[in-house]
């Protein structure tokens, strides 16, 4: 787990900046009592908002976009890869 | 890196910081890892290209590099894994899986739906039912002509397989919704019945047809008679020629395995001659002064 201090270092970004993603929904740390902390997952979506907002110029609006495409992009490859290993799996003789 | 950053960015050396800055911004669009979550490519271009703006973005840097102080070398960005890098098939669930994309193909009770489901981490709606696996031992005569078998579950209860004819051995039969209960309202899984088809002691099976071994006495072989035979589906009456040898072949169309269709294949009675235990006298007497039978050499064309 990644406490809040680190996870502000090595996202590179403002204590407010990640206060207001929290409040968006756009990072949801896996644990918040007795105090708030982050797993890698959640730097590595920190690191894509702040590519998407100052790299890419991407707006706020524009943002929650993105990751609720990306996430459901997420969604099906994995749908798909399951899909793909049960019929490897499915042998012969089955019918 | 050892490319010139401008031809990376695919600008002119005058270009303007706005001009550069939007040369990368197309580029990074185009090329970010987490906007093509399959191409493994991506993040090797983006890498040189983020690099390349690392340098020339910076109007402090690029003009250190214009003047040839610094190189493009060792520009490349360091960064730790990409946002796609956590929704690998074996990554942990977490809290942004998202089933939107696909949630309308798993209202259906099929298979498909079963997968997609377990591929939704959290948001999953409802489970199938587990299958259940049996094995079920059946007689040579079952699958040829066909069966049905009651198996007894753990629970108490039984379940009817019907055997169709021409089932093979380690075959799996799939009995549709007959498994354990669906969790959530989901569908009960299916029953899967491996076949195990016990051998028999007079026929071998191969493919849709039955081989026998028909073992004949030597006045059967030398003067012809008529035979019950044993077939699947009972005795049946078959003639022996004549001058039957060890080893021929004969066709007893239709007493083969059941087909899907109604049809059945043949089957395949090998004769075999077999001598008395005891020989009698007579017959010892009889090779001894058979002239024609020793001029006879059924090894011949056997020498090497």
């Amino acid at each position: 787990m990644i406490s809040r201090q680190e996870f502000l270092v090595r996202a590179r970004i403002e204590h407010q900046t990640l206060e207001g993603w929290m409040a968006a929904g756009w990072i949801i740390p896996p644990q918040t009592e007795p105090e708030v902390a982050f797993a890698d997952v959640d730097l590595a979506r920190a690191q894509l908002i702040h590519d998407l907002r100052d790299d890419l110029g991407v707006n706020d609006e524009g943002i929650a976009v993105i990751l609720h495409l990306i996430d459901q992009v997420h969604g099906l490859r994995r749908s798909m890869q399951h899909l793909l290993e049960e019929m490897r799996e499915a042998g012969p003789g089955t019918e | 890196m050892s490319e010139d950053p401008y031809a990376i960015l695919g600008v002119k050396r005058e270009a303007t910081q706005d001009e550069i800055r939007s040369a990368y911004r197309r580029l990074a669009k185009q090329l970010h890892p987490d906007l093509n979550p399959g191409d493994k490519k991506a993040e090797e271009k983006f890498k040189q290209v983020s690099g390349a703006y690392d340098i020339i973005g910076d109007p402090d840097k690029r003009g250190r590099f214009d003047r040839g102080e610094i190189d493009a070398s060792g520009a490349e960005r360091p960064r730790e894994r990409y946002y796609r890098d956590f929704h690998t098939a074996d990554a942990q669930d977490h809290a942004y899986a998202n089933a939107g994309g696909f949630a309308d193909f798993m209202e259906g009770d099929d298979i498909l739906a079963d997968i997609l489901g377990r591929g939704s981490g959290q948001t999953r709606f409802r489970m199938r039912g587990p299958d259940m696996h049996f094995r079920l031992p059946v007689e040579f005569t079952e699958v040829v002509n066909g069966a049905t078998k009651r198996i007894t579950l753990p629970d108490g209860g039984t379940l009817d397989v019907v055997i169709p004819a021409g089932t093979r051995d380690q075959q799996v039969l799939r009995l549709r919704g007959k498994g354990a209960a669906g969790i959530g309202g989901g569908p009960p899984g299916d029953a899967l019945v491996e076949v195990e088809v016990r051998p028999h002691p007079l026929f071998t099976r191969k493919d849709d047809d039955i081989h026998i071994e028909l073992p004949i006495s030597l006045p059967e072989a030398v003067l012809g008679a008529k035979l019950d035979v044993p077939t699947p589906t009972g005795p049946v009456r078959m003639t022996v020629p004549k001058g039957a040898n060890t080893g021929r072949v004969l066709r007893l169309r239709g007493k083969g395995v059941g087909r899907r269709d109604g049809s059945r294949g043949d089957e395949y009675v090998t004769l075999k001659i077999v001598l008395p235990e005891q020989l009698d006298p007579e017959i010892e007497e009889f090779a001894r002064r058979w002239q024609a039978g020793q001029r006879h050499d059924p090894r011949r064309g056997l020498e090497v």
